[in-house]
Parts: structure tokens; sequence; C-alpha cells
């Protein structure tokens, strides 16, 4: 077998496709704006927000490679955020972290037993849910915007940012590859019916994916409301918005599970979308053209990474 | 005779209302390799599949070495005993072959919550390498090997911990000259241990060759235990189906003539995997019957004709020219095609009645670009009222029906759109005797109002009884042609699938 080939068929082909996909939207934007894109400053900030994102994405990942979805992360990381800001006043640093993964996590559960209970769709069940978490930020906040003290606000920057979003990229990559519960994500995702036959419990593991997405998503309140310090309550479902980034994450993670780094492959994607998201800001292109072009480039970039079978029904 | 091993007390199963296997009552013997055998249908896969947890089964009872035993799902049957090797892909794609190996068995490799990834890995390696399989590797994302090295995996997985009964299900179909042949040896190591082997196969000649006993089933039931040396493969074929035909079921006329007309011709015909250089003509007013095994291909043919195959090759061709490519060309043309998987690939089962009918003619219920509900109920009322459904009303939903309601609410679709060539795939499929007998009447109306029924079957009795001509398919290819006869014996037909 060539070189090539076989460095095709390795783990490591993936990634390296990824990081080559950074170095191209870097440099197309470097020489479309070399005044305002890309320089090594920028570049530290387009990695702290893709950092937040990543973490979400990954939590993310435990149900989309199942199958099902959640509709209720954006609602959830405002609910998780807002509880993050009242515990600070009370507990300091151990109130910001402990209350929105107690509260991401408790979320999470509720989706998943929600969810095998009603035997409806997940869209149908975290959207309907989603509404009631808005609900519960209104009531925290009685409306108002909730403001991280100045005294907390490590999270929202280096190192402790990184180290954070480390220690969650590395619990996820460890539960992926060391605990049954990764083994049984994908075999429920690859065919339930032969996992159930194999002895899988599968509603209890669709529970504990909905879980742990509910805790990655509080970890990723720590980092958002670090980062931005400040959080507003949600309604009406405003919240949806913030669904889209960590799932664009999600989709990189998908398309390149089977090069065997999924975590890595959601952190370098969500960079990706960062350089594109910030490569128009320097363009000064309008927000519609933004989106128009990061649509297409996700679009493309999932299709050509993803081999559908012929004839499978992809829903 | 040795030692009884597992003993089968009154084992039954239902579906629904398919009485899928009838109080079997069988003996397995230390040190043997038993075939089950029949005809699709007959129980053959139920019955080990309640053996091995992957059904459960009404009432019986399994005794293994003289202990109850109860699967509740096939890990759990491994722990009881008994392991199968399954007739489709039985392992999981996005998990390396260790963790295919040891699926459901993870907590042998798992200390307080963490998996030895690297002890799982080493335990799968060598037992793939014991097996003689080193080049394949227990690290490897299994979506790199092939059916058949998959294949092997899983027989790696069903036997590494010595199961006392190993059910070998239709394997050897999907294994080449170097799979058969480690399979064989397998199961022959494993009789030589003094256990059991429960080997099913379509391929007499092999069953006959390999298994020292033989069950034949027929229609759920046990028909005889034979010992190999005893029977030939004749022998074996008369047991199989022995089945006296009905003559008020079936068309009762024979030496009519059929048009020379043809309607849809199909030229070198290709679909890669499933059947290849096939040419068929089905003639106006004529049922064209195709037979075989389940994997024969034939089932593909249907949906190659009616422009739903992917990567078809080859032509279909109306009377007037018209190529027909696709499934909307198709249907325009006065095409319908009910498949043999009807839930999934026929009916929308969370709609209604009315909307499942309706559903290819609403074109045609159209007034002035607009649907009227009040046409459609009565469309659809019409063709349900006209094939006797046993229904609330149309406006029930398809799901709430039985197998054999459904099937009627495919049929009453087509006959309500008038289409002239009708695809019929295993059109009595798990349906009961007087539902059968309203599906024939109507197919030999239609027949004689002229249209053209294709009928794809996996049942001899249903394509001697109603078809015309009958083309035999094995392995991918024609096999065999009959002409309507009433001298034609089943047997002839076998011969010709096996």
């Amino acid at each position: 077998m060539s070189g090539l080939k076989k460095f095709k068929q390795s783990q490591w082909y993936g990634v390296v496709i990824l990081l080559l996909l950074v170095v191209l939207f870097w440099a197309v934007f470097k020489i479309l704006a070399p005044q305002t894109f890309g320089d090594l400053n920028r570049m530290s900030t387009y990695l702290k927000s893709a950092l937040i994102y990543a973490v979400g994405g990954c939590g993310l990942y435990f149900i989309c490679v199942m199958g099902p979805f959640d509709f209720s992360i954006g609602a959830n990381i405002v609910l998780s955020s807002v509880l993050a800001v009242t515990m600070s006043q009370h507990f300091g640093y151990v109130g910001l972290v402990v209350a929105p993964i107690l509260s991401g996590t408790l979320v999470g559960l509720i989706n998943g037993i929600v969810y095998i209970k009603l035997h409806i769709s997940s869209l149908i069940v975290t959207s309907g849910l989603a509404l009631i978490y808005e609900a519960l930020s209104v009531f925290a906040t009685n409306g108002k915007e909730a403001i991280l003290s100045m005294d907390y606000r490590a999270f929202g920057d280096y190192p402790a940012n990184l180290i954070l979003a480390l220690i969650a990229y590395l619990i996820c990559a460890f539960i992926l590859k060391y605990t049954k519960i990764g083994t049984y994500t994908y075999a429920i995702g690859s065919n339930e019916v032969v996992a159930k036959n194999m002895g899988v419990n599968v509603n209890k593991y669709k529970i504990v994916a909905f879980t742990l997405c509910g805790f990655f998503v509080g970890l990723q309140s720590i980092l958002t409301i670090s980062y931005g310090t400040s959080m507003t309550s949600a309604s009406n479902m405003s919240s949806m918005s913030r669904n889209f980034t960590p799932l664009m994450g999600t989709f990189f993670g998908l398309a390149f599970k089977n090069y065997g780094h999924p975590v890595l492959a959601i952190v370098i994607g969500e960079f990706i979308i960062q350089l594109m998201f910030n490569g128009f800001v320097a363009l000064g292109a309008p927000t519609t053209v933004q989106n128009i072009v990061t649509g297409i480039a996700l679009l493309a970039i999932v299709t050509l990474t993803t081999k559908p079978v012929k004839g499978a029904v992809v829903k | 005779m040795s030692e009884v091993l597992l003993h089968a007390e009154g084992i039954d199963k239902n579906f629904g209302i398919t009485h899928a296997i009838d109080h079997i009552t069988l003996d397995f013997y230390k040190g043997e390799i038993h075939a089950l055998i029949g005809e699709n249908g007959s129980g053959k896969s139920t019955f080990t599949s309640c053996l091995t947890g992957i059904y459960q089964k009404d009432s019986g009872t399994f005794t293994l070495n003289g202990r109850q035993i109860n699967a509740h799902n096939q890990v759990d049957g491994n722990y009881q005993g008994v392991a199968i090797v399954v007739q489709e892909l039985g392992t999981l794609s996005g998990l390396t072959v260790a963790e295919n190996i040891f699926l459901g068995k993870e907590d042998e490799f798992t200390k307080h919550g963490v998996k030895n990834s690297r002890a799982m890995n080493a335990k799968a390696q060598e037992l793939l390498n014991s097996y003689g399989f080193d080049y394949i590797k227990a690290t490897d994302p299994i979506d790199k090997y092939n059916f058949e090295d998959r294949k092997l995996i899983e027989i790696v997985k069903a036997t590494h911990f010595k199961p006392q009964v190993l059910v070998v299900d239709e394997t050897t179909t999907a294994l080449g000259e170097k799979g058969r042949k480690e399979l064989f040896r397998v199961m022959h190591s494993i009789r030589d241990d003094g256990r059991c082997v429960i080997f099913i196969s379509h391929d007499l000649e092999e069953v006959l060759e390999q298994a020292d006993n033989i069950s034949v089933l027929r229609d759920g039931e046990l028909i005889d235990t034979v010992a190999s040396k005893d029977v030939t493969a004749d022998d074996l074929k008369k047991l199989m189906v022995g089945r006296e035909m009905n003559g008020k079921y079936y068309r009762t006329d024979y030496g009519e003539s059929v048009p020379d007309e043809v309607v849809l011709k199909g030229e070198n015909l290709s679909v890669p995997g499933e059947f290849e250089g096939l040419n068929i003509e089905l003639h106006k007013g004529e049922i064209l019957g195709i037979g075989g095994l389940s994997e024969c291909g034939m089932h593909e043919v249907g949906k190659a004709l009616f422009g739903a195959s992917f990567d078809r090759k080859g032509t279909v061709t109306l009377e007037d020219g018209t190529q027909i490519n696709d499934i909307t060309t198709a249907i325009s043309h006065s095409i319908a095609y009910a498949s043999k998987d009807r839930d999934n690939e026929s009916l929308v089962l969370n709609d209604t009645i009315e909307d499942n009918i309706c559903l290819p003619s609403l074109e045609d219920l159209k007034k002035n670009h607009i649907l009227h509900a009040k046409d459609m109920r009565s469309f659809a009322t019409k063709y349900a009222e006209q094939m006797s459904t046993k229904m609330e009303g149309v406006t029930q939903f398809v799901s709430a029906l039985s197998g054999g309601n459904k099937q009627k609410v495919v049929l009453a679709r087509w006959i309500g759109k008038d289409s002239d060539i009708v695809i019929l795939d295993s059109p009595t499929r798990g349906i009961d005797v007087k539902v059968k007998a309203d599906i024939y009447q109507m197919m030999d109306d239609m027949r004689r109002s002229g249209k053209s029924i294709l009928m794809i079957s996996e049942e001899i009795a249903e394509l001697m009884g109603m078809a015309d001509r009958i083309l035999i398919m094995k392995d991918g290819r024609v096999n065999g042609e009959f002409r309507r006869n009433p001298d034609i014996k089943d047997t002839d037909l076998i011969a010709r699938m096996v």
C-alpha cells in the first residue's frame, strides 16, 4: 500500500483536512482584509469564542450521533447562565461553577426523561421544554439583565477559559473512548434494534446522552457568562439562535467521526466557523451575506466529507 | 443416539394474526449439527430467534443441559449458553472490531466505570488470531472490512465464549468459499467438542453434507426430523412443500391463451448485487409470476421495473416506447407497485386510509386545481369498500389496521388509480386465508379486464395457482420458466430455486 493511501486510511487524515481548511480560510480572509483580520491577537480572540461553542458542541454530539436532537440548549444556556450569576453573588466561584453545571445537567435529564416517556419527536419535546426553561430564566431574573460581578470573570479569559474548555474536551473524549456510554452511543446510532438485541438498554442510554448534553451545556454556560459578563432572560424562543453555533461544531464532529477524533473535529470546526464569521466582519460584509456564505460553506464541507449510502433515507 | 443437550417444548410464537411457530417440540443432541429447513416463512428463524433472545416466545420452554433458559436478548442468551450468527449484518458501524466482539460485555473490561480498551483490544486480537483471522485488526473501525470479513468477525463474536448451542442462520449465502470453509471448521469443532450447532440453510446439498440430522418446518409446524444419511435432496424438497392446493382458493382456469401484446419490456436489466442480465416481457392480461428464494434478487426486479432501483442498468420500455427510469414516469404511465416491505415502502402509517388511497390520484381528483375533501372521501370510501377493508371508516389511521387490511389499502390505492400494469411484491405476505382469497379474486378480475400483473412471490403454491407464466430466479438470474399447466409439480419449481 502506498504511503498516501495508508495515510488516507489513518485516523489523522480527517484532522489534517480540517487543519488545511483552517489555513485555507485564514489565508483567504488575510489576503482580502490584511489589516483587520487574522493577526495573532485576533486569532486568539477567535479561538476564545470557538472554545466556548465547542464545549456545547461536544454535549450535542452525544445526542446527534444517536439520532435525536436537542433544541433547548440555547434556553439551557440562558437559564444556567443567569443562575450562575445569582449563585456567584452568594457563593463566589463555587456558585458560578456548580450552579450552571447542576442546572444544565438537570435540564438535560428532564429532556431525556420526557423524550423517552412521551415517545414523541425530540425536536418537539425539546422545543416545548425550551419555552418552559426560558420562562424560568425570566422568573429567576425578574426580567432584569443578570450581570456577573467583576470579581468572578476569570473564566472569560485565558488561561482559565482554556483550562476549563480543555477539561470539558478531555471528559468528552474520555467518555466516548473509555466508557460503555461511548460505545453504546455509537451502537444505538448505528442500529438501535441490533443494539437492543445485544442487551443495550437503549432508553437508559438515550437519557444518559441528553443528561451529558445538559452537563456540557452547563459548562458552556460558565464560559459564556464569564466571556459575555451579562445575560438577559429569554422568551418567545429567542434563545433558539444560541442553538446553532454549537450545532455547527457538532456537524463537523459527525462528519469526521469515522476518522476517530470527533472532539478535535468539533473544536477545529468551531474555529473554522469563527474564522468565517470574523472574516466577514473584517471585510465589512453585511450580516445577511455572512450568513449566506457561512451556510453554503458549512453545507459544502459536510457534504464533501460524508459519504451517504445510495438510496438511504436521510432525515 | 447421544444425550439431549437442548430440549424445546411447545414453543409458540404469533406476530399479530400470523402464527409464526406452532407449539414446536424438538430435541437437539450433544455432538450434533442439526439443520432446520423449510420454505420462507416456515418459522425456522423465528424458532431460533426465540431461543437466542431476539424474539420473546409466547409460550413453551427451552431446557439446556437440564436447566430451563429464557434469553431476553442476545447477550443474555450468550450468558445462558446460546449464540447466533444472524442472516443480516450483525455488526455495528462506528465501533471498532474489538468493541463489536464484546458489545454488551464491556463490564468484563470495565473497572470503576472506566473501560480498559487496551485489554479489550488485546483479548479481541488474541481471539481473532486463534481463529486464524490475524489479518483483521481489533483496533480497526469495523467499517474498514467488507461484508464477508464482518461475518467472520461475527463468528468470533458468537463463538469465542464456547456456547453450548450455536445457531448459524442462513449465513453461508453471505460468504464466499473462504468464509464458508472457516464457518464449517468452527461448526465441526463445536460438534467435536460435544456441543451442538443449529444450522439453517436453503442449500440442501450443503445441509446434507454438513448436518447429522435435519428437521423440516412448514407453516410454523414441525413436519419431521430425519437423519441426513437416510434422505436425498428430493426427499427433503417433498417434506418442505408437501402442501395440497385448494381449487377454490386459486384460479381454476387452464389453457386460456394470453394475448401476444407486450405491455412492459425489460432488456438487459441489472442491479449490482441483486440480479443481472434479466430480459422480461409482460403481456396484456397476463399474470406473470416470479419466484425464488428470498435472496435470489427477485424482489429488486419489481423495483427495477418501477424505476425505483438505484444503479439500475438496462432499459424498461412500455408498449408505446416510453422508457421507465423513475417512479414519477412509471405512475404517470399507469404502472403501480406494491412493495414487499408494506409498512416502510408502501404505506404512510401515520396517516388516514383516505390519504393513503388518494395519494397517487390527487392530480385526477382535482377540480379547477383544487382538491375537495368530499371527493377524496367518496373516492377512498369507494375503493376501500370495494376491497372489503375492515375499518371504522376511511378517516381511521392505517397504523391501526391489521396486516391484511393494510395490504387491502395498498391495493385499493392502485385500483383507484386504475393502473394498467400492477407489480405486486409478496401480495399475501403475512395475510390470513380469507384476505388471501379476496386478493386472488381481485387479481383474477383485473386480469380478465385486461390489466397486466407481475407477481413476485416466495410462495410456490401461490405462483402455481395464480400465474399464467412463472419465472424462477436463482442467484440473480432466471433459472427456469414454466407456463400455466395443471401438471406442473412444486418440486419442479423448487429444483430450479435451490
